[in-house]
């Protein structure tokens, strides 16, 4: 529960040793690095890394593959799912694995194939509209190519829906030529015409005042009908072509896992050479600036060491930022991310993960009472992690979601909501137990049935509320606490008093109304003096002070408002509960007959599912909301940057170094990412 | 009037409220929604793959129309619609209307509003994705109303006397 200590690391190395240490360091994942701003020292001036080529050569090389994955993964027989596990190995050893070379051939084949395809495509295409064209024209027993005879010319094209044939036949007669309908289509009439070779033009611009358009084929080597044919069979040809094609794809799509791994592998070259250009360099030497967490400074220095390098681990100074890494424990660590949703705490100062962590538990499970729709996100949560072995940041967002799960199903049990009323509702409409000897359990003694430990919201909406508010009431005093405690640690216990302890004493007194009056009336007194005497202590004057006094008495309204906004949990509660309600009533109506049955299981699980997507996200919702406006605006200081340490890419795999590996599977474990020693446990930022 | 005593009767005041509340919410759980939608679409244009984090953002303007259909459902079995009907005076069924009344009124407005917050929201993330937090957080500060809201008629609709 705490933010790392960060170091500022520096090494200089010689430039040949560059790409090794940071293939390196990045399989490390404890180091970030920030662009080297060294100024360089003795008159040697120092220069970025032109590594631009490199860079550009290892995108396009990933970018390759990265344009066959999504042919290959879309004809993968291979089981889709959104969580997988993520299986360490060594992108080293795989380098030189068959499995490369079998990777590297595929997406080679697999372009030629993509290539050839599109082209067989454009050119059925291209057929095809060949095709079309000649389709009128295929009674035409002549060679398209020939023009015709010594002393003749055939002349062959469409005239315009518009125009009929007798027009055309007094044309003909008039100008002196021989037409032969060849088709007539809604489109046109197309017609061959003969005419002496002399009265060619004539005949062509005589034709044309009446909306003659000439054919125009792709191809004209010899008659319609044999073109057509010949074009018939080569898209029949291409047809088949692309369809054995499409069977190579399919089979070159079962390589799709190491083609995967491939992507990783090209990914890490891209990235290894974006890092170098944040190097500064000489000739000879680079320079290598960035952060360690303090308690990595050790591994980081054992591979320092094993290169011919200078380096220094520096505590950060004043004016700097180091980036961020919260270290929390097993159970807090899952619910990171939600701070990180909001912002990380600035360096040095207080990480409320894990109090954030316990509030978020009860007011989830508070908000979301209910011990069925715990039980499910407590399967899906850890049952996911555990079927999966997801990477660490889904790992992470699922264990959130079942330790909530768990909490929702002590509350459930607390306020008697399994699936809403649905005991009650089965033992009532299918068992068809007479009202009167359905079960009334809770403490809390309630005129309906219900299988509550204390009582059913729904029945008694005010004791929750009352419950509500109260948890509500313990968070914004814990948020007010650490605050209190948080100044005192500053050096300014006075402020803490003041500040924070008059308004817990006047909290306080006014909790004790209700029960000890006297004190209660002692104690509210006093708060309220000790707000109107502290609170302008910063203003100059008489007045000021005064008006600050009372300035800080009606800041009360602001504790207030934020109270009130707990009546949320309530409400989102009722609406849980009325929506499974209905869901049960729809359910159970049909009593205990054979429909009946079929019925309620189908409403039963489509209603109830819906029921609880809706539902977890409002809960997430609104819970978060109550952690980052209510309970953070008390003492919350952010502003820090995730520390990202430089990775490998590892979106299908996770590479870790060959003695690692062997070592993890001389010890019979076949992925075990934090056992293989190179991994630490960092925050992975969503 | 004959005819205002059929119609104005206690049973069809109170289903006029959830009439209201179911109604007037969805209108504007349904016009806030799509505004979010056609803000997503546009993002979904340049980037398919932030359809998860668009879709959130979609979905929170959709709860007023939820919290209208509990506050119509609760009307619904407390005057017995899907049982026995159960006997309304006038002053009664007006009860249930004015019951109805906050989340029919916040509920169509907030959603729209949230809407349009959960949409310049979904611009937010096109650029930084990794606020989204903050994007679901500004929506969710306009939601408080309507959940008060629907605090409010629940409250009045659990504690109404027939």
């Amino acid at each position: 529960m705490s933010v790392s200590n960060m170091k500022r690391l520096t090494v200089i190395l010689p430039a040949e040793e560059v790409d090794a240490l940071m293939q390196r360091l990045m399989r490390l994942r404890a180091v970030s690095l920030e662009k080297s701003e060294h100024e360089g020292g003795d008159g040697i001036p120092l220069c970025e890394l032109d590594v631009g080529d490199e860079v550009a050569a290892a995108a396009a090389r990933a970018a390759r593959v990265d344009a066959v994955l999504p042919v290959l993964t879309k004809r993968s027989t291979r089981k889709k799912s959104l969580l997988r596990s993520v299986n360490p190995i060594s992108y080293e050893e795989y380098r030189r694995s068959p499995a490369f070379v079998k990777a590297e051939k595929t997406v080679a084949e697999t372009e030629r194939i993509v290539a050839a395809m599109s082209a067989a495509r454009e050119e059925i295409a291209a057929e095809q509209a060949l095709m079309d064209s000649l389709v009128p024209y295929l009674s035409f027993d002549f060679r398209l190519d020939d023009e015709g005879t010594e002393t003749s010319r055939f002349l062959l094209g469409a005239l315009p829906a518009g125009v009929k044939l007798p027009r055309l036949e007094e044309l003909a007669e008039r100008v002196g030529f021989v037409t032969e309908v060849l088709s007539e289509e809604p489109s046109g009439l197309y017609v061959a015409v003969i005419c002496h070779r002399k009265d060619a033009d004539r005949v062509r611009s005589e034709l044309g005042a009446i909306g003659f358009t000439p054919a125009a084929f792709a191809r004209t080597d010899g008659k319609a009908m044999a073109i057509y044919d010949a074009a018939e069979r080569r898209v029949q040809q291409l047809r088949q072509s692309v369809t054995r094609m499409d069977s190579q794809l399919d089979i070159l799509s079962e390589n799709l896992s190491d083609v995967e791994i491939l992507s990783d592998i090209e990914h890490t070259a891209l990235l290894t050479a974006q890092n170098k250009q944040r190097l500064r360099a000489t000739e000879r030497c680079a320079v290598l600036t960035g952060w360690c967490p303090a308690r990595c400074e050790q591994r980081v220095t054992a591979l320092l060491s094993e290169y011919v390098a200078a380096y220094s681990f520096e505590e950060p100074a004043e004016d700097e930022e180091p980036p961020i890494l919260l270290k929390n424990n097993g159970f807090a660590r899952n619910f990171e991310w939600v701070l990180g949703m909001y912002s990380y705490p600035a360096y040095g100062k207080f990480d409320p993960t894990f109090i954030m962590s316990i509030f978020y538990f009860l007011i989830f499970g508070l908000m979301f009472a209910d011990a069925g729709y715990g039980l499910l996100l407590v399967l899906a949560g850890f049952g996911a992690v555990r079927l999966f072995e997801p990477r660490e940041s889904m790992k992470r967002f699922l264990l959130m979601f079942g330790y909530c799960g768990i909490s929702c199903i002590l509350f459930g049990v607390l306020f008697g909501s399994y699936f809403g009323n649905f005991p009650i509702a089965f033992l009532q409409n299918v068992c068809g137990v007479p009202v009167d000897r359905l079960p009334n359990l809770a403490l809390f003694p309630s005129l309906e049935a219900n299988v509550a430990v204390l009582f059913d919201p729904l029945q008694n909406p005010m004791g929750f509320l009352l419950v509500s508010l109260g948890v509500g009431a313990v968070h914004l005093v814990a948020g007010m606490i650490v605050k209190g405690v948080l100044l005192c640690r500053e050096g300014k216990p006075l402020d803490a008093l003041f500040d924070i302890g008059s308004y817990l004493v006047l909290f306080s007194g006014i909790a004790c109304l209700f029960l000890a009056r006297v004190a209660g009336i002692v104690l509210t007194a006093v708060g309220v003096a000790a707000i109107l005497a502290t609170q302008g202590r910063s203003k100059k004057g008489i007045a000021g002070r005064i008006i600050g006094g009372f300035g800080g008495l009606y800041a009360l309204i602001n504790y207030a408002s934020d109270l009130l906004s707990y009546s949320r949990i309530l409400a989102l509660g009722l609406a849980a509960g009325v929506i499974a309600q209905v869901v049960n009533i729809l359910a159970t109506m049909k009593g205990a007959s054979f429909m009946g049955f079929i019925m309620l299981i189908l409403v039963f699980c489509v209603g109830h599912l819906l029921n609880l997507v809706i539902n977890v996200l409002g809960t997430f919702v609104h819970t978060s909301r109550l952690q980052y406006i209510e309970f953070f605006g008390k003492f919350y200081e952010d502003g820090g940057v995730p520390f990202k340490p430089i990775t490998p890419a590892d979106r299908y795999a996770q590479d870790v170094s060959e003695e690692a590996l062997q070592a993890a599977r001389r010890n019979g474990t076949e992925s075990a990412p934090d056992g293989a020693g190179e991994r630490v446990r960092v925050t992975e930022t969503a | 009037m004959a005819i205002f005593d059929v119609i104005f009767t206690g049973q069809n005041l109170a289903l006029l409220g959830a009439a209201l509340a179911a109604a007037l919410s969805g209108m504007g759980s349904a016009k806030g929604v799509g505004l979010v939608g056609e803000a997503a679409s546009g993002l979904l244009t340049e980037d398919p793959s932030k359809f998860g984090k668009a879709l959130i953002l979609q979905a929170l303007p959709g709860t007023q129309g939820i919290y209208g259909l509990i506050t119509a459902f609760l009307i619904i079995f407390k005057i017995g619609v899907l049982g026995t009907p159960v006997e309304l005076s006038v002053a009664q069924g007006a009860y249930f209307l004015m019951a109805s009344l906050p989340i029919a009124l916040v509920g169509y407005y907030s959603a729209i509003k949230q809407g349009r917050v959960a949409a310049s929201g979904v611009n937010l993330i096109a650029k930084r994705p990794d606020e989204i937090g903050k994007a679901i957080t500004s929506a969710a500060l306009v939601e408080t109303y309507a959940i008060f809201a629907v605090l409010v008629s629940l409250l009045m609709v659990l504690f109404a006397k027939v």
